[in-house]
């Protein structure tokens, strides 16, 4: 057994430290904000949001594109696509000529994506000549390809084809057709490489070279670059997708925005004051939930006037505004009346507390996590709408671009150039996804009852 | 002590759930497997009895697609290509189209054209479906209810080069004054209101096709309505009509001609306007044949089909508008738009369809002249393509119209994948080129119609079918009395030359007035030729005898019988 001293029961000596603060006092905002950035999910997909607002607002001031200009020679290029192109001269007709000793099926000069220029005898018993193309060698089932030109007569024994060119291999056949035009038994055929050329004319508008003089035909020049590559109007997909950006997140952002703010207020007002004003308030939202929306999208698109060819994104704007915020109401009003029965409410009160304070200390905090959840899903779907309606004819006009039209456009070529469907699909869905992950963390953030929780 | 057991129990618990939740997985996938059965067993009870199979040489049939569903089936009425499609294999005219669209016998033996009228010999052994003849009657009938004011026939225009069929359609006339006459069952005789040498191509269109007064009056007004309020005289009949759906054609016994009718059924299974179904259908061996669009080409030479290709006779064109209040009245505004574009980069770069032609003239090169084809007699000028001039024109416009800068034109157009290619391409050509505004209007086949009609327009993106196999057909479309004539041009050098060409007899003089005709579109800028259309399509191997057609039925199945020899 330990025994005691007199030391022991000595007094402590006084300490200026009587309570630690173990850490600093935060702000609502200064704590949601460092919960924030301990999610790196949400951190993850506001730093996409952001990109999403540099891509749309600064990219075009950097890549300077014009997402309506046609690059013909370079229609549905997929990214990375070599682009080396000889230069020739101007196209010129021809009409057939060359050398009449050669016998054949032949090529006149050098097979470019300009012109593939062929020539042939008279096939034997051919009352006339049908010519076709192929990407593929003939095989046992005789199917020649694509028929690309045809002649009812004898006499034309010539064929200029200039029908989407790739530089490529392409194997041509000439058969011959009988007197009403039906195909015979013989035929001729010829593998020819084509080489991608481009012409002077077009080099100079295209501003890949300032001056004629800097070179000549048979020189070697790079085509313009599409680093995402081309639609199917050779229009620059990069400068597309940042002009349909404007669009997509003007609607995506801009509406739900309004409209929830509006929702906000509406509920809000509904929810704090009840009794008969609430009843009468919400029973006008539900009127407006059971408004058909395309048909006020047409009435809204007919009341501002607008006409053929023009642009109807503000009429969109204003419609998904007018008859969307019924739902974010609806929650807020449920929020608002379960707080205003809140025990922590009823002491605030007691203690003097005036209703603006009420409001925003209590109510607009407590209601925050629904509402951000309420946007964050309100985004993409208004991006789908926009979408859709540019789909119908009812949103954005040719040549402006948005991701939802430029979807539309590329489903048709899915399975030849997929990259046209690709980029627009993806961005939409990463801008999906990175608002819907911000939400969530958002509200995990912004929750107060999840304050000091971790 | 209570610890551990519940460890336990939580263990218990969580393979309990497993066992729960891959109980619910395996019933889900067999109850769905099942379901999947289920369905595609009722789904094999639906289509058409024992599956569907483009080719089916047991029965004699053939299983094809439909553009459209005909509105309805009355020859008198019918206007759009559907339509005529059915109606091409369900009834026959006087005269009609062999193989090789040369025209040969229909129901009339054969047949007399003078300066002042036609006589038609009708076939005794001409029958419709209910085995009753087909007499010169039934002409009379018909051709007498077309001109009917009553009847508002959009084709009646077709039948007025026959005697008084202009004025009974305006109500100036009783229809019994209608040049036309039985005189017999079997002779039909036409008095003509001008000299018309080209009336033998004209009775082969639809709305010169019979119809029964007895059948007719027992209908009560729904008259082609329906497969049952129909009757035929041609190689097939429709027996059944499921409305939104499908159809089928069944052989009529009564047809007299042993030349066409080879199938005992024609299965009208689909009726669908989209391309990539139909591909898909031909490529499980669905239907026997279709037609394929620019994309799928590469797919189709892949699977090795042999592609065959029609001109189908159609040709596009931006038409102005001549209304004086529209810019495009400018003459030359409109050589300004037209030097701006080149034809040939449209086809070749835009659309890239390999059976289009880039159109150099409102007359298409299948046109016959006199001897031989009409643009080799009377060559179309060359157009070549030259910004700088073409700007050089704009500025003299813009001085004439007093304008400091244009307003957006309006481009009215169709909502079809190609015409939405080609406004969207004009656009951006007009804007590089000229400076020009468009704004593209693209609208429904229908209301395109209306405001073609109602001149809501500055361009319309037009394309015209012919009705008739001679270069006429192209030929009166800008006659100020046109109602076809939509941007209301209007010439009396063009009105006197169209008159010349629908009246004289003398080929020479008459396809000469064609070729003026022709200049005249061409000097004055009327329209900006865009391209002819034509086809690619693939047809089964084991079906022979199939014709796509210029005029007439799109495709036609009439000569088309089933030959598995060679496979």
């Amino acid at each position: 057994m330990q025994s005691l001293s007199s030391a022991d029961f000595a007094p402590i000596p006084n300490s200026q430290e009587v309570h630690g603060i173990s850490r600093p006092s935060l702000s609502y905002w200064q704590d949601a904000w460092i919960r924030l950035k301990a999610n790196k999910r949400a951190l993850m997909s506001l730093y996409i949001v952001i990109f999403l607002l540099l891509f749309t607002i600064v990219g075009p001031w950097i890549w300077r594109v014009s997402p309506a200009a046609q690059d013909l020679d370079q229609v549905s290029q997929p990214p990375g696509s070599p682009r080396v192109a000889l230069i020739v001269d101007d196209y010129t007709p021809w009409f057939g000529e060359g050398n009449p000793l050669e016998t054949g099926l032949r090529t006149f000069g050098d097979p470019t994506t300009q012109v593939v220029r062929l020539q042939w005898n008279a096939l034997p018993g051919a009352a006339g000549h049908r010519i076709y193309r192929n990407l593929f060698p003939l095989g046992p089932e005789r199917a020649y390809g694509i028929p690309i030109g045809e002649f009812f007569d004898n006499n034309t024994l010539f064929f200029e084809d200039r029908l989407d060119l790739k530089p490529q291999n392409y194997y041509y056949s000439v058969v011959a057709l009988g007197q009403f035009g039906e195909l015979l038994d013989s035929y001729e055929l010829i593998e020819v490489d084509v080489k991608r050329v481009t012409t002077i004319a077009e080099a100079l508008e295209q501003e890949l070279v300032s001056h004629t003089s800097n070179f000549q035909i048979g020189d070697a020049i790079d085509m313009a670059w599409h680093p995402l590559g081309t639609d199917y109007l050779g229009r620059d997909m990069l400068a597309r997708l940042m002009a349909g950006a404007r669009v997509s997140l003007f609607i995506g952002i801009g509406a739900p925005f309004l409209f929830v703010l509006f929702g906000v207020m509406y509920g809000s007002i509904a929810g704090f004051l009840g009794g008969k004003i609430d009843q009468v308030m919400m029973r006008f939202a539900d009127f407006v939930v059971a408004l058909p929306f395309l048909l006020f999208m047409i009435l809204f698109k007919i009341a501002f006037g607008v006409g053929p060819g023009e642009s109807g994104v503000l009429p969109m704007l204003v419609a998904l505004v007018i008859l969307m915020w019924p739902a974010t109401a609806r929650l807020v009003r449920g929020q608002i009346l379960l707080i205003r029965e809140q025990g922590y409410i009823s002491a605030s009160q007691l203690l003097g507390a005036k209703t603006p304070y009420l409001i925003l200390r209590h109510m607009i905090p407590n209601t925050l996590g629904v509402v951000l959840v309420t946007l964050t899903f309100a985004i993409p779907s208004a991006i789908f709408t926009e979408a859709f309606l540019s789909f119908i004819g009812m949103g954005v006009v040719p040549p402006t671009p948005s991701w939802g039209s430029m979807s539309n456009e590329g489903i048709k070529t899915m399975l030849t150039t997929p990259h046209e469907l690709i980029f627009p699909a993806v961005i939409i869905s990463i801008t999906v996804l990175a608002f819907n992950l911000l939400g969530d963390g958002l509200r995990d953030a912004l929750d107060a009852r999840m304050r000091n929780q971790e | 002590m209570t610890k551990p057991i519940l460890i336990a129990n939580d263990k218990g618990f969580a393979q309990s759930a497993v066992k729960q939740l891959g109980l619910y997985a395996v019933c889900t996938i067999m109850g769905l497997a099942v379901l999947m059965y289920l369905l595609s067993l009722a789904a094999g009870n639906t289509g058409g009895g024992s599956g569907i199979s483009g080719i089916n040489v047991d029965d004699n049939s053939i299983t094809i697609t439909l553009g459209q569903e005909p509105p309805q089936l009355d020859s008198g009425r019918a206007t759009d290509a559907a339509s005529s499609s059915v109606l091409a294999h369900a009834m026959e005219g006087l005269i009609t189209y062999d193989q090789n669209n040369q025209l040969v016998p229909g129901v009339a033996e054969r047949w007399e054209i003078r300066e002042d009228g036609a006589t038609f010999w009708i076939r005794d052994d001409a029958f419709w479906n209910d085995s009753r003849p087909v007499t010169a009657h039934d002409f009379v009938f018909a051709w007498e209810r077309v001109v009917d004011p009553i009847t508002a026939s959009e084709y009646a225009f077709i039948l007025y080069p026959i005697k008084n069929a202009e004025k009974i359609n305006q109500g100036e006339l009783p229809k019994e004054t209608l040049g036309v006459h039985a005189l017999s069952d079997q002779i039909l005789e036409v008095e003509f209101e001008q000299p018309t040498p080209y009336f033998d191509k004209l009775v082969a269109f639809f709305t010169y096709y019979p119809i029964r007064e007895d059948f007719f009056g027992s209908t009560n007004g729904r008259y082609g309505a329906d497969a049952d309020m129909l009757l035929y005289n041609g190689p097939y009949m429709v027996t059944e009509w499921v409305h939104g759906s499908s159809m089928l054609w069944e052989k009529n016994p009564y047809y007299w001609s042993e030349e066409k009718g080879f199938l005992d059924k024609i299965i009208v299974s689909y009726i669908t306007t989209d391309v990539n179904t139909k591909i898909n259908l031909f490529k499980d061996g669905q239907i026997a044949d279709t037609s394929l669009v620019a994309p799928m080409l590469p797919q189709a030479m892949e699977q090795r089909w042999q592609i065959d290709r029609v001109m189908d006779g159609t040709v596009f064109f931006l038409e102005f508008n001549h209304r004086e209040e529209r810019i495009t009245s400018n003459l030359n505004f409109r050589k300004a738009m037209s030097l701006a574009q080149d034809p040939n980069e449209l086809v070749y770069k835009v659309l890239k369809e390999a059976a289009y032609l880039p159109a150099q003239s409102l007359f298409p090169v299948w046109v016959q002249g006199v001897s031989e084809q009409f643009r080799k007699e009377y060559p179309p000028r060359e157009h070549k393509i030259d910004v700088l001039k073409a700007r050089e024109y704009l500025e003299l416009a813009r001085q004439e119209l007093g304008l400091d800068e244009f307003p957006p034109i309006v481009f009215l157009t169709g909502d079809t994948p190609i015409s939405l290619l080609a406004s969207e391409y004009y656009q951006q050509l007009y804007l590089e080129n000229l400076g020009l505004e468009i704004r593209i209007d693209a609208q429904i086949f229908k209301q395109r119609l209306a405001k073609m009609t109602s001149g809501e327009f500055d361009v319309v993106m037009a394309g015209w079918a012919p009705d008739y196999f001679d270069a006429l057909t192209f030929g009166d479309l800008f006659a100020s009395w046109n109602l076809n004539n939509r941007g209301r041009y209007s010439n009396e050098e063009m009105d006197k030359m169209i008159r010349i060409a629908q009246s004289e007899l003398d080929p020479l003089i008459r396809m000469d007035a064609m070729g003026a005709i022709q200049s005249i579109i061409e000097e004055d800028v009327v329209l900006i030729p865009m391209y002819e259309r034509g086809v690619s399509f693939v047809v089964d191997p084991r079906l022979k005898g199939l014709i796509r057609r210029i005029v007439g039925a799109d495709v036609d199945y009439n000569y088309a019988y089933i030959d598995v020899s060679e496979d």
